[in-house]
């Protein structure tokens, strides 16, 4: 188990290296970012200087190497356009993501398991067709159209909900106050509603699609004819029997899907003017902010490998014939 | 806890969702961005600048008509030789922080901006302090305020209205990091709260002297989706909103809650014809562009009222020049559409249509999406000069990335569109991205002689009146040897709530001080 978490480790690593380097050289191939933090006016010197300061100057795989080495001790450097650590920019704006995240997470399950067992238990069906149908068009509508119409239709024209805006709950918890947290968490989730959906929309069809698909296949096994014939009720069949086992895929889904998730709400977090992480780098880009730009994808993919390396951990757990080494 | 009291509270902020309208005392603006920073010596963006100009008082203030008037100084001279403004302070003035406001803050203002070790490239460094050539500020008594610069500049008054004057010993106490978001004001509001990329919550100071606010809150969101701002103002959550798309104009209007009010703003957009000898060589469009006789007959080649009406939603008048009106050359006219006129010069210029019709091809080069429409207004443009024969292929590029750096170094062309931000208080001000042959905004590298002996003549001028003759005739030169195909001064809208009575300046300043709830 141990060796089997170490090589984990290692093999995370690398792949974070790979998304620096990646991050890097797309960064760079736009070129030279200074003339977008100097003057119009400036004169040549003023650029140089500029350029020398910002540290753009140096050969390519100097910056590189010096990046690498600010990543080990932690400092990703200064955002160009705020002028304060990078890591400390992205920190302040990881609550808001992370609970819009974890909020379409929510809903994505809720929805997707009933759904997917639904529609497997009536195969066939008209039920099953129409939950199917609906969960292809959830995979076919992209975020950002469903954003903008629930905005016009559910914010503007019922007025249900708040159109944009954001309360946070997670920030005041993770600075330990838990009584604002607490007060501000029924006054959140309304704005949390709109780019949830328009974020879970997607991963919400998807997951109940491979819900019932692995319902089906369950559902056909032996054991599953032995409970029934053992004559244990419908309800225990399916919730203790095939559900428990139908798990395995979606359980591995879920590891990826919240950094499917993190991806997604760059739009919807410029859609519904949500402060996370999403926007500033949507922001950072348009300003070829490239420290800000690297501190995020770092966060996140760190963030990524964590979850999947966890997922593979209760994979484990979840199937005692699966063996970690 | 027990189903109840968790679903109970959430059914309450539900039903309350969308109610968020603001009420008498608050008024609330979108912008498309939040602010990057309140570090007075850094502010260099227009999101940050709107919402600095509530929170610190400059010497000068220009008027939305363009007239520069006092302020915090409540009078200025120029010394003799002209290189020296002295600001007399208004006696009693005070810092958010309490600190009387003295000459010794106005000259730390001036020093701190300039000072190389605190690294700032903000505007007041990076292009007031540039552009007056700066040297020194001192105080020479309690309320009185030097700043010197290294030769006489007839736009320094002007330009030194966008320097936030802050205190001393506040900002001598803070870290930069700290002045970036702790704001220390000298202005109309004080600063209450900044949840970034949400909102900037400021508060009325009531005993402030030279301005009587009607609202006690500004809250000022960062709302990048045009869309969404739309639909807050529609909702009546939002009071002013900012950079409106043409396409949503009907339906705030329809929407009886809100209207958008289009203003004629003050930047220049262009297609500048590049006159690096690269672009002359390397196509025969690039060696046609250096005539004058091609670049005044492609001027009569493109329609820009049509293009204002159908790809703007609003309708304007031609630019003659580089300066806005009504600083501009009165007895110009804007060229008119004439594809006629614009095919006969071009022959006469010895550009006649070869057998496949083409006299000769051009690239036009845009940024795309960094001003209104401006990929489309390129492909109008292109389409236009393509009927009269000049065969134009339109490059929409990456404006950060890639366009940049091509315009700053003067590499965009051979034909390119650009928009160069401009005032409505001075002629020079908007001649001066022409100031020198070598200046960094001459993105033509346009050599005219006869233009650049005008900036020497009008540094003999004396007086207004000279000085006015000889921008008239300056602009004459520019009118008949373009180094621009002219079109328009961008418009700006803006969406404002049917319970305010605001109107819009030109300049892209927002300033709310003057709103007021209306009448009926």
């Amino acid at each position: 188990m141990w060796s089997y978490i170490l090589k984990r480790i290692v093999q995370s690593v690398g792949v974070i290296l790979g998304v620096t380097l990646i991050t890097f050289l797309a960064l760079h191939m736009g070129g030279d970012p200074t003339y977008l933090y100097v003057s119009e006016r400036a004169s040549a010197e003023e650029i140089a200087a500029t350029r020398a300061t910002l540290g753009f100057d140096r050969p390519l795989h100097v910056q590189y190497l010096s990046f690498l080495g600010g990543l080990v001790r932690g400092d990703l450097g200064n955002s160009l356009s705020y002028r304060t650590p990078a890591l400390q920019v992205v920190l302040e704006r990881f609550p808001a993501t992370l609970e819009l995240t974890l909020f379409a997470m929510l809903i994505a399950i809720l929805f997707s398991i009933p759904l997917g067992v639904v529609s497997s238990l009536k195969r066939g069906t008209p039920v099953d067709g129409s939950i199917m149908m609906v969960a292809m068009f959830g995979q076919s509508i992209p975020s950002f159209w469903l954003g903008i119409m629930l905005i016009l239709f559910v914010g503007l024209g019922l007025g249900w909900l708040p159109i944009s805006g954001h309360v946070p709950i997670l920030a005041p918890l993770f600075q330990g106050d838990l009584a604002t947290a607490w007060a501000n968490f029924p006054r959140a989730v309304p704005y949390l509603v709109m780019p949830a959906v328009s974020i879970s929309l997607f991963s919400l069809s998807r997951n109940a699609r491979l819900v019932r698909s692995s319902m089906l296949e369950v559902l056909s096994q032996d054991y599953v004819r032995t409970a029934r014939a053992k004559g244990i009720p419908p309800y225990g069949v399916v919730v203790r029997h095939a559900l428990r086992n139908a798990w395995m895929p979606v359980v591995t889904m879920l590891g990826l899907e919240f950094g499917f998730l993190l991806s997604g709400v760059v739009v919807v977090e410029t859609i519904f003017s949500w402060p996370g992480v999403g926007r500033l780098v949507f922001n950072a880009i348009n300003q070829r902010d490239i420290p800000l730009v690297q501190a995020a994808v770092i966060l996140f993919s760190l963030l990524f490998v964590g979850l999947n390396l966890l997922v593979d951990l209760l994979y484990a757990r979840l199937d005692p014939r699966v063996r970690l080494g | 806890m027990n189903t109840r009291t968790l679903l109970l509270p959430l059914l309450c902020a539900l039903s309350v969702a969308a109610a968020q309208a603001p009420d008498d005392t608050t008024l609330v603006v979108a912008q498309t961005t939040d602010a990057t920073t309140f570090d007075p010596a850094e502010i260099g963006d227009r999101a940050s600048a709107n919402i600095a100009d509530h929170l610190w008082g400059t010497l000068l203030e220009i008027t939305p008509e363009g007239e520069i008037i006092p302020y915090l100084a409540e009078s200025y001279e120029v010394s003799d030789d002209g290189t020296e403004l002295s600001f007399t302070l208004r006696e009693g003035l005070t810092c958010h922080d309490g600190e009387a406001l003295t000459a010794e803050d106005v000259a730390y203002t001036f020093q701190r901006a300039a000072d190389p070790e605190n690294g700032f490239t903000g505007n007041t460094p990076g292009f007031v302090l540039t552009s007056i050539g700066y040297q020194d500020a001192r105080a020479d008594d309690e309320l009185t305020a030097t700043v010197v610069m290294n030769q006489p500049n007839a736009i320094a008054p002007g330009l030194l209205a966008e320097v936030y004057i802050h205190c001393k010993d506040s900002y001598e106490a803070m870290s930069l990091e700290a002045a970036s978001t702790n704001p220390i004001g000298s202005g109309p509001y004080r600063f209450v709260e900044w949840i970034r990329d949400d909102r900037v919550v400021l508060e009325k100071v009531e005993d402030f002297p030279l301005v009587e606010s009607t609202f006690q809150t500004l809250v000022w969101r960062a709302i990048p989706e045009a869309s969404t701002r739309s639909a807050e103002l529609i909702a009546g959550n939002v009071d002013v909103v900012a950079g409106v798309s043409p396409d949503q104009q009907d339906a705030i209007n329809n929407s009886g809650a809100a209207t958008v009010i289009p203003v004629s703003g003050t930047r220049r957009i262009y297609v500048g014809f590049n006159f690096k000898p690269e672009f002359a060589e390397a196509s025969d469009g690039g060696a046609a562009i250096q005539e004058t006789a091609v670049r005044v007959a492609l001027q009569y080649a493109v329609d820009v009222p049509t293009i204002c009406e159908t790809l703007l939603g609003t309708q304007c008048e031609r630019a003659t020049g580089l300066v806005n009106p009504p600083n501009d050359n009165p007895n110009l006219e804007p060229y008119p559409y004439d594809p006629e006129m614009a095919e006969q010069l071009l022959d006469e210029a010895g550009y006649p249509r070869g057998d496949d019709g083409v006299r000769f091809s051009l690239t036009l080069q845009s940024p795309n999406g960094r001003y209104l429409n401006d990929a489309n207004v390129a492909l109008a443009v292109g389409q236009y000069l393509s009927d009269i024969g000049v065969e134009t292929t339109v490059e929409p590029m990456d404006f950060a990335s890639v366009y940049v750096p091509l315009i700053r170094e003067h590499d965009a062309g051979p034909l390119f569109l650009l928009g160069s931000g401009g005032g409505l208080w001075s002629a020079l001000y908007d001649m001066t991205d022409l100031a020198t042959p070598e200046s960094g905004t001459n993105y033509t590298e346009w050599q005219n002689p006869e233009w650049f002996a005008g900036w020497e003549r009008l540094a003999q001028a004396e007086g207004e009146a000279e000085q006015r003759t000889i921008i008239n005739e300056m602009l004459e030169v520019f009118y008949n040897d373009p180094p621009w195909l002219m079109l328009y001064f961008q418009p700006d809208f803006y969406g404002v709530s049917s319970r305010l009575d605001w109107e819009p300046r030109r300049d892209e300043h927002i300033d709310v001080t003057n709103a007021a709830l209306a009448s009926n």
